[in-house]
């Protein structure tokens, strides 16, 4: 019983002492106060010098915390108990959070930098005048291939892919609106159609595919090409930007036949504590210098119009990831097409899954 | 029995030790390379051991996660005493069978389950997810097995000793403290260091009620290495492998003062 009693004052001693060592911490660190900010964003997506520039600059303590899916995040913010401030969801999120009322909206009149965004990337269908949300970076969606493995072969679009040379080469992301939307577009048709007959046309074109497509998978695809187990893989282009600094050989093209524009905008979730230090955030990354940094680390494409600006040549005027105009013409936003045409391009893209070579 | 000491049994022990630490020790090494990446190792450094330790809030969670650990363990454990007695002393055998399967449940039913559930009850309750509702999960999944860990200890116990104890004019509270408590304490340190590392490293109970900034170990790794796993966090888990091997010598060193000092049975 001694030994007992004894050993267990030792541990909660120890316990309570680095809970006091914790909390020491916490306050010499700033994490303690009133004046923090919670900002929840997807991992490794900011530059985190500019979250210290940030807190030197308003006085505010920034508490960064990181998620892996849109939906993970989701639900974190829908279940309450948690004070995120701000958010960076992708824009198929933002609809639904806005459905189901778990944003703040947003005082444009605190954003006085909004005004270097491109107005391109601004009012569009998942957010009317960025009631919501503000946008953060964009990408397309696209095709890496290995221009080793493909010798000399040049892919300029969609219909590339049904090059029989390409027999069991491509590897496809595993999305519905994805890859059902690339076959529409190689029909050059939109890829929000809601057309029963070219829905159809594009699945019967996508079985047509199938002797090529070695495999259709998730996040693992970057690792696969990056390996060269595959020449052709159709992926976002932010995947694409991270792979190709892993292998030279990887190239990037958005396909002439047009393909969807996506974003990550930042938002105010409902659960914010520091609506204003939000806003002040939002702002602190709207502005154009510091748009640039970020954009050079990231390495995403930035909706900032005058950071674009500031970026050298390289990355400004590389059309992978800032395409020209005659082609971002073409580039579409997802359009929520509801609930039962949504689980209709789900049905069609699991018939053409599940169909035979 | 004579025993023969072949060298298949040596060679079959060192390939399954070479399979088992191989990976750690590769993480290790790891650790000191200059390079960024896990392949090609380029160049002894310190610079990620020099990361880990001025990265503030590694730190914090690492305090974090020990002060969940030592306290839910410590409390876990009190609790599955309390248990353990409980279900040796119902009479019933049925009853008991009973209440020790509903306990077996909770260890064999996956940690996602029970993550998931304690989120929808800690929404619902109205409970911040943060420091509390780990300790409070952690707590939870911790007791059956310190009552797996403490209840064979009774049942070994021989039932003469508390009649004894009894003759003697012994009361309940000296039964309990001066008989009981003695004989089992190896099942109670076995249990509170079970509970301890169930707690240390679990990640699917944490990852569901973690919030707030709170975090531990275990859900930072694994939020980081969503873009590929640094290297400090490689030295990271070279100095906590190094914290428990340290541990467990002295745990061992420990062990064996008190076997030589008191032996088994009734200690002071």
């Amino acid at each position: 019983m001694k030994r007992l009693t004894r050993a267990f004052s030792v541990i909660f001693l120890i316990a309570f002492g680095l809970m006091y060592l914790t909390y020491y911490l916490n306050q010499a660190e700033g994490y303690g106060g009133k004046n923090t900010l919670t900002v929840y964003n997807w991992g490794d997506y900011i530059d985190e010098e500019l979250l210290e520039k940030f807190e030197e600059e308003t006085g505010i303590k920034v508490i960064y915390q990181t998620f892996d899916s849109n939906e993970a995040m989701m639900t974190k913010i829908e279940q309450g108990g948690t004070t995120f401030d701000v958010a960076v969801p992708s824009e198929y999120a933002i609809a639904k959070m806005k459905e189901e009322n778990l944003l703040l909206p947003i005082d444009h009149k605190k954003l006085p930098n909004l005004k270097h965004i491109d107005p391109h990337f601004l009012d569009l269908p998942f957010d009317p005048q960025n009631k919501y949300s503000i946008p953060y970076f964009w990408g397309t969606v696209g095709i890496v291939y290995n221009k080793k493995m493909l010798k000399d072969k040049e892919i300029k679009g969609w219909n590339d892919l049904w090059n029989p040379d390409f027999k069991n080469q491509i590897l496809l992301a595993d999305g519905a609106r994805e890859v059902m939307g690339f076959s529409l577009n190689s029909l050059r048709y939109s890829l929000n159609d809601t057309n029963e007959s070219h829905l159809q046309e594009a699945k019967a074109k996508l079985d047509k595919l199938t002797p090529n497509i070695k495999a259709i998978v998730g996040d693992e695809i970057k690792m696969l090409l990056v390996n060269e187990e595959a020449a052709l893989g159709v992926v976002w282009s932010g995947d694409a930007s991270e792979i190709m600094g892993e292998n030279e050989d990887l190239e990037y093209v958005v396909p002439e036949e047009g393909s969807n524009l996506w974003f990550d905008n930042m938002v105010i979730p409902k659960t914010a504590k520091n609506v204003e230090g939000a806003h002040k955030f939002i702002n602190f990354m709207l502005d154009p210098e510091n748009a640039a940094k970020n954009t050079e680390y990231v390495g995403y494409s930035t909706p900032n119009a005058e950071a674009l600006k500031l970026l050298s040549e390289e990355i400004s005027q590389d059309v992978r990831f800032y395409p020209p105009p005659e082609l971002t013409k073409k580039l579409e936003v997802y359009k929520n097409l509801g609930k039962k045409m949504l689980s209709h391009y789900n049905e069609l893209f699991l018939e053409f899954k599940m169909h035979r070579k | 029995m004579k025993k023969k000491n072949g060298l298949g049994p040596k060679l079959y022990l060192a390939i399954v030790f070479v399979i088992l630490y191989a990976p750690i020790f590769y993480l290790m090494v790891y650790s000191f390379s200059s390079g960024e990446k896990m392949y090609n190792f380029e160049g002894f450094t310190l610079k990620h051991y020099k990361e880990v330790l001025q990265d503030t809030r590694l730190l914090i969670i690492v305090l974090n996660t020990l002060v969940i650990a030592l306290l839910s363990a410590a409390l876990s454990t009190i609790l599955g005493i309390c248990g353990a007695l409980a279900i040796y002393y119902v009479r019933n055998l049925r009853t008991q069978n009973a209440l020790l399967t509903l306990n077996n449940v909770l260890i064999v039913s996956s940690d996602v389950v029970i993550g998931a559930s304690f989120l929808i009850l800690f929404t619902i309750v109205g409970v911040k997810l943060g420091f509390i509702s780990v300790l409070l999960s952690h707590i939870a999944f911790s007791v059956p097995i310190v009552v797996l860990m403490v209840l064979p200890k009774l049942n070994e116990m021989s039932p003469t000793l508390i009649d004894a104890a009894r003759d003697l004019g012994a009361s309940r509270w000296d039964i309990l403290s001066k008989v009981i408590l003695p004989f089992i304490t190896p099942g109670i340190f076995a249990g509170f260091f079970m509970a301890l590392t169930y707690s240390l490293d679990d990640f699917a109970v944490t990852f569901f009620v973690t919030g707030n900034g709170f975090s531990t170990l275990s859900v930072e790794i694994y939020s980081r290495a969503r873009q590929g796993i640094s290297l400090s966090i490689n030295a990271l888990s070279t100095l906590i492998f190094f914290a428990t091997m340290i541990m467990v010598i002295g745990y061992y060193f420990i062990a064996k003062r008190n076997q030589r000092g008191a032996g088994m049975g009734v200690g002071k």
